[in-house]
């Protein structure tokens, strides 16, 4: 029998890096701990509202300045529900959302959650795109984008 | 002569004050370009055998043995390529600078060469321009695919450390986004899906080449695991590890080295990147991909896909994504992808037969993929696909995406190719 050897080595990559967030996500973050609200920008030449907050429209590349409070309460615009494992992801399942909050002409990504997701069938039929969902927020919050744990559906 | 300035000048293409929110998309080339410039040609494909691992290969030798293999097929010499464009995402290779393996490889050793962190079609539109310009007659374009690191985890370091990346969404997250959204809106079904699944994994059994080469059923890719609504495991593409290499050449140098047989022109090409923000896409359509497709088809002359196409490869990252390709293409008309791939059309034997590969739904070369629908499109052009070689070729499609975050600031390529 003809063996042959082969070697294979094995890596991580554990590379330390800061992340300045600039003062457009600082205030962004420091208002979900603070306020319990989220804000986003207005830009000045297509008056979209931007939420997250960003220093220019990517569109009309124009400086945005004008800061505006937008509703914790929303419509979920788009979803999926993780049901497979990957390296360094979340546990599935887990469900996520585009939610455009009423104020926002943009969609903010987030989990969606309070929906049992354990069989994909079932899951499908409790969420749904154009549902009301509303923010749950965590009792202790850290200027973090999961101050926010995750959107719900509006208890009617 | 250069290409003008003028034709890469960005397209408005909406008006900021519109309420329908449009993505802005730009274009590099329109039909100006094309009486400005040189013909360029495909003349020598090389491919390696694709498959799950290859653990007798070290990184580059993989993308040497493809770039060897196109070179032979021309009978062309490494000091023959004039200049050398090379791609690939780094992290997902684990080398920071790829190039510095991947361009000697490519026969980059003191030579004019350059790499694009995108998918290797985008090396291939890059090479089209230099040889375009006037500048170089020959080029020579690689790209490949490499699976030994976790691609979902490395995916989602693509999004902002903030605001996305916290909540763990990664490219197929987005695209199951994306393919959700298009089920919703246009009652697209699973079966439909599945049908594109056993359709590309029944053409990858007559390709030599292909990763995954066997058959699937309709009821196996149904009954497959839900991976991410609605994808489940089988309308998803593998992850594999191979390269291919295309030689370019100016219609100048392709008189002197008589390849008649080995020729297909680039009459199309054109390329579009979607918004970088998903917040506000339109997600049930793919228009970075319309406006590719309609740049690509004002330079060749297309008008009737269907009727003046003769066969496609189309980036199938997902099952639901050939069909969104369908209608971005013209292939189908808005919503009308499932009804499309129901009615045979792009069957073998169908109207318009789209990945007689097999498809990414058989191999994925992660940024090489792309790149490697243009050299099936190539060879069926040539009339060289031997199993999977669709009867009477004269115009091919390949499509390419470049999209490391999935659905989101994809950037998609379209190319037409054709005999004389
Ligand atoms: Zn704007």
């Amino acid at each position: 029998m003809n063996t042959e050897e082969l070697i294979e080595v094995q890596e991580r990559w554990n590379i330390p890096y800061r992340h300045s967030a600039g003062r457009f996500a600082s205030r962004f973050l420091i208002a979900l701990r603070d306020e319990k609200k989220v804000y986003g920008v207005r830009c000045p030449r297509c008056k979209r509202v931007l939420v997250p907050p960003r220093p220019f429209c990517e569109r009309c590349f124009v400086q945005c300045t004008e800061w505006v409070g937008v509703s914790d309460k929303g419509t979920l615009e788009g979803f999926t529900i993780s049901y497979q494992a990957y390296v360094g992801l979340p546990t599935p399942p887990y469900a996520s959302g585009l939610i455009k909050l009423d104020g926002a002409d943009t969609a903010l990504m987030h989990f969606v959650g309070g929906v049992d997701l354990s069989d994909p069938q079932k899951a499908k039929k409790a969420v749904k795109i154009g549902m009301r969902v509303e923010a749950v927020w965590k009792e202790e919050r850290l200027g973090h984008i999961l101050d926010i744990e995750h959107f719900r559906p509006v208890q009617k | 002569m250069a290409i003008s300035r003028q034709a890469f000048a960005q397209k408005e293409e909406e008006c900021p004050e519109s309420k329908k929110l449009r993505c802005p998309i730009f274009t590099p080339c329109d039909g100006e370009a094309k009486a400005m410039s040189k013909r360029v040609a495909i003349v020598g494909i090389g491919q390696t055998k694709h498959e799950g691992s290859k653990p007798r290969q070290i990184y580059d030798e993989v993308v040497f043995e493809a770039t060897k293999r196109a070179l032979e097929d021309v009978g062309l010499d490494r000091g023959d390529i004039d200049t050398v464009v090379v791609s690939g995402w780094d992290v997902n290779d684990g080398r920071t600078i790829s190039d510095m393996y991947v361009a000697p490889a490519s026969g980059g050793y003191f030579k004019d060469s350059s790499k694009t962190a995108e998918e290797g079609i985008f090396a291939l539109a890059y090479a089209y321009l230099r040889i375009a310009s006037g500048l170089f007659d020959t080029a020579l374009v690689t790209g490949h695919g490499h699976a030994e690191s976790p691609f979902e985890l490395i995916s989602n370091k693509v999004f902002d450390p903030f605001f996305v990346r916290p909540l763990g969404i990664s490219s197929i997250t987005t695209l199951a986004l994306q393919a959700n959204a298009y089920v919703n809106k246009y009652g697209i079904t699973e079966e439909q899906a599945a049908r594109v699944v056993v359709k590309n994994r029944g053409n990858g059994v007559n390709n030599p080449y292909a990763h995954l080469r066997r058959e699937v059923s309709q009821r196996g890719a149904l009954n497959s695991k839900v991976v991410s609504l609605p994808l489940r495991a089988l309308d998803c593409p593998p992850q594999s590890v191979g390269a291919v290499a295309l030689v370019l050449a100016s219609e100048d140098v392709i008189k002197k080295i008589a390849v008649s047989k080995n020729i297909a022109w680039v009459t199309g090409i054109g390329w579009a990147t979607h918004t970088y923000h998903m917040d506000a896409a339109d997600l049930t359509h793919v228009s970075a991909l319309e406006k590719a497709a309609e740049v690509a088809y004002k330079m060749a002359g297309v008008r009737d896909p269907i009727k003046e196409i003769d066969v496609a490869e189309v980036h199938d990252i997902t099952s639901y994504h050939e069909l969104m390709a369908y209608e971005a293409l013209g292939i189908a008309k808005p919503g009308q992808g499932g009804k499309v791939i129901d009615s045979g059309a792009t069957d073998i034997g169908g109207e318009l037969p789209v990945n007689p590969s097999g498809g990414v739904l058989c191999t994925n070369l992660h940024s090489g993929s792309g790149l490697l629908r243009a050299a099936e499109a190539a060879l069926q052009v040539m009339g060289r696909a031997e199993k999977r070689q669709v009867p009477g070729v004269k115009r091919a499609l390949a499509h390419g995406i470049s999209a490391p975050a999935g659905a989101i600031a994809a950037s998609h390529a379209v190319i037409v190719l054709e005999k004389e």
